[in-house]
């Protein structure tokens, strides 16, 4: 039987060498931040040591930061979060892209059923995923207009006409 | 009618006997959460036996003269019940079950959601509740029933608040 804090730290062992920074907001859990180059490899080591299976997928999106002249002072950054759960454990791989240029590797090659995911985040937040499979729509309805993320934090809702069905 | 012809007259009379008698129903989930598709379901059983007023639920749009709609409705869903609701047959109605269908509940505003019920088909009775009892769903159709038999659109009805109606049941289960 291991225990939550010997599977946690089996699973920390194994990504080790990409560590960026960590965050623990529960016992059982761990985030952890990566360059988004590091992601496959990340994921490659958790899933050929057999460390737990993929939840989810998730997304983030930090506004940029503005100071009081309207300069920039933090850029706005897509984050993707990509939760692993082994029994009660669960590790979070965390990468984080520019707004200018939100692109991340697919990892279909190595778990093919995140293409439902990977679709899902590029339909909601407008990242650009690398050689993954499928990019039609999954979630949105039909007809949604082009290059509009409903959960990206500018998106302010779609115009009357549009919902009430006069334009198409 | 303008032409009151006697056997026309009649023939109206019968029709709308049988209409009253045999209200066949279908019904239609437009981006529902289930709860009220769930209470559908129950006051369908045997327990609350709705076939007492000849209410039967119907596969087809086309067979049916009822549409018991719930849930707000999405973009998606949008198009699909403007379908459903003209392929009935006329002379139909629409019966509007739960809050959401009401004024688009805890989902108006969200961004795959036009909004309420009555912003896409009319709209002839309205049930509130999260969701509403079978009693209150049963309630509904005979008050869009009565209507008929008087030959009128159904009027807003005061209903007794919670409590009396449940020391009248004594008490809720």
């Amino acid at each position: 039987m291991s225990t939550v804090q010997g599977t946690l730290a089996k699973g920390i062992q194994l990504l080790e060498k990409f560590i960026v920074s960590t965050a623990s907001p529960e016992t059982n859990r761990i985030d952890i931040w990566v360059k988004p180059e590091d992601l496959k490899p990340a994921v490659l080591a958790l899933i050929e040591n057999h460390w737990g299976y993929l939840i989810t997928i998730t997304g983030l999106d930090h506004t940029p930061v503005m100071d009081d002249e309207g300069v920039t002072t933090t850029k706005g950054t897509i984050e993707g979060l990509y939760h692993f759960a082994e029994e009660s454990v669960i590790i979070t791989i965390r990468i984080k892209v520019d707004y200018s240029s939100p692109k991340i590797d697919s990892i279909c090659d190595i778990i093919p059923s995140a293409t439902l995911y990977e679709r899902e985040f590029i339909e909601l937040f407008g990242v650009e995923i690398l050689d993954t499979p499928d990019t039609s729509h999954l979630v949105l309805p039909d007809g949604w207009p082009e290059k509009v993320y409903p959960l990206r934090k500018t998106f302010s809702g779609l115009n009357e006409e549009f919902i009430a069905g006069k334009v198409s | 009618m303008d032409n009151k012809n006697p056997l026309q007259e009649i023939i109206d009379k019968i029709m709308n006997w049988s209409r009253i008698n045999s209200p066949w129903a279908i019904h239609f989930n437009s981006g529902s959460c289930n709860g009220c598709d769930i209470e559908i379901l129950a006051t369908l059983t045997p327990r609350y036996d709705v076939e007492r007023f000849g209410i039967k639920l119907q596969g087809s749009p086309r067979h049916a003269d009822v549409l018991i709609a719930t849930g707000p409705v999405t973009l998606q869903a949008r198009d699909r019940l403007i379908r459903v609701y003209e392929q009935m047959p006329s002379p139909k109605f629409v019966i509007a079950v739960g809050s959401c269908a009401l004024s688009g509940g805890v989902f108006d505003g969200c961004y795959n959601v036009v909004g309420d019920l009555s912003k896409v088909i009319p709209v002839n009775v309205y049930i509130p509740g999260c969701p509403p009892r079978p009693e209150a769903i049963i309630f509904g159709v005979v008050q869009l029933l009565e209507s008929l038999k008087l030959g009128k659109v159904p009027e807003m009805v005061e209903v007794a608040p919670l409590e009396l109606v449940s020391e009248e049941l004594g008490g809720l289960q």
